[in-house]
């Protein structure tokens, strides 16, 4: 599929990921030790009250289940985007609600706008929005991906 | 033993450096098994043809180390207690196995919060390359605001 064919404003539940105490200490103690994400003694006397996942554990897992989403789509038949993603960055990453051990979280992701990309003109920018809820869908985790996507028709 | 970090220690325009560090092939593979599973962070032959041209660290690994970096370089001596958020990242380059990384942290602004026993720090945070004979490279860009505990409560 091209950036030409991207579809705009479809919603794509990406899949669900259980936080759990081994999965939060285990990211953790690599990337975030802090006590409040390592230590459930430490945990429990932060502003927290409790061990809690770090944000960018919960950013990963975004990415963890985007992939598996689109190979999923793509073994079942929807058309594979060109080349793999590659992402310039992203946007407004929202941290709203402390992630626990015990909590399902569930990512979905709209797409909403296309851009040009001037310094790949081969390629153009697609935004999505993208939320995690859990399973009374309370808003946990939110921010705008931005991927580039190759083009049919190279403008210019 | 430096002295522990307080939000009354913070001010705009304070510069830290947080530390370097050698990303090695394996640290790529191992963090995107996990979490980014495509062939230009998995498989340096498949990465070589894709348009990164070689075995690349995904973009969420850099955030992750650099979130590592801040622990070890800053906030392990500092009254962090989290963060609500990140404005921007700018993943400007690809990194690759073996690059060395760089961090530093720019103190935008401090805030006060409503809340007595803390404040907000707004950070920006650049990630760069060094390599040989070469200035150095702006590989990561972000800006995001860190939650601070005051050491004296705010009247």
């Amino acid at each position: 599929m091209w950036f030409e064919d991207f579809p705009l404003g479809e919603k794509t539940v990406l899949g669900s990921y259980t936080f759990t105490e081994e999965n939060i200490l285990a990211f953790a103690r690599k990337y975030d030790p802090q006590p409040f994400h390592t230590d459930k003694a430490a945990a429990e006397k932060s502003i927290y009250g409790g061990l809690i996942a770090s944000g960018w554990h919960t950013a990963a897992v975004w990415m963890k289940l985007m992939i598996a989403q689109r190979r999923a789509a793509v073994a079942a038949g929807a058309q594979a985007v060109q080349d793999n993603f590659v992402s310039p960055g992203v946007r407004e990453i929202k941290w709203l609600k402390p992630v626990r051990p015990g909590t399902t979280l569930t990512y979905v992701n709209e797409s909403f706008a296309k851009l040009d990309w001037p310094t790949l003109p081969q390629f153009g920018l697609i935004e999505g929005r993208n939320e995690a809820r859990d399973e009374r869908g309370a808003l946990y985790y939110s921010f705008i991906n931005r991927v580039l996507i190759a083009r049919r028709i190279v403008p210019g | 033993m430096d002295k522990h970090l307080h939000f009354e220690d913070f001010a705009a325009g304070q510069v830290y450096s947080l530390g370097k560090h050698r990303i090695s092939a394996e640290e790529i593979i191992t963090f995107a098994t996990e979490f980014d599973p495509q062939p230009q962070h998995l498989d340096p032959e498949a990465a070589s043809a894709s348009i990164l041209r070689g075995l690349a660290a995904s973009g969420w690994h850099l955030c992750a180390l650099a979130m590592r970096m801040m622990v070890d370089g800053l906030f392990g001596r500092a009254a962090s207690m989290g963060s609500p958020g990140v404005d921007e990242v700018q993943w400007r380059r690809p990194v690759y196995a073996g690059d060395t990384l760089q961090l530093d942290a720019e103190v935008l602004e401090t805030r006060a919060s409503s809340r007595a026993d803390r404040g907000y720090i707004r950070f920006r945070f650049t990630m760069s390359r060094q390599r040989d004979n070469e200035q150095p490279e702006r590989v990561m860009l972000f800006v995001s605001s860190v939650i601070m505990g005051r050491e004296r409560e705010k009247a």
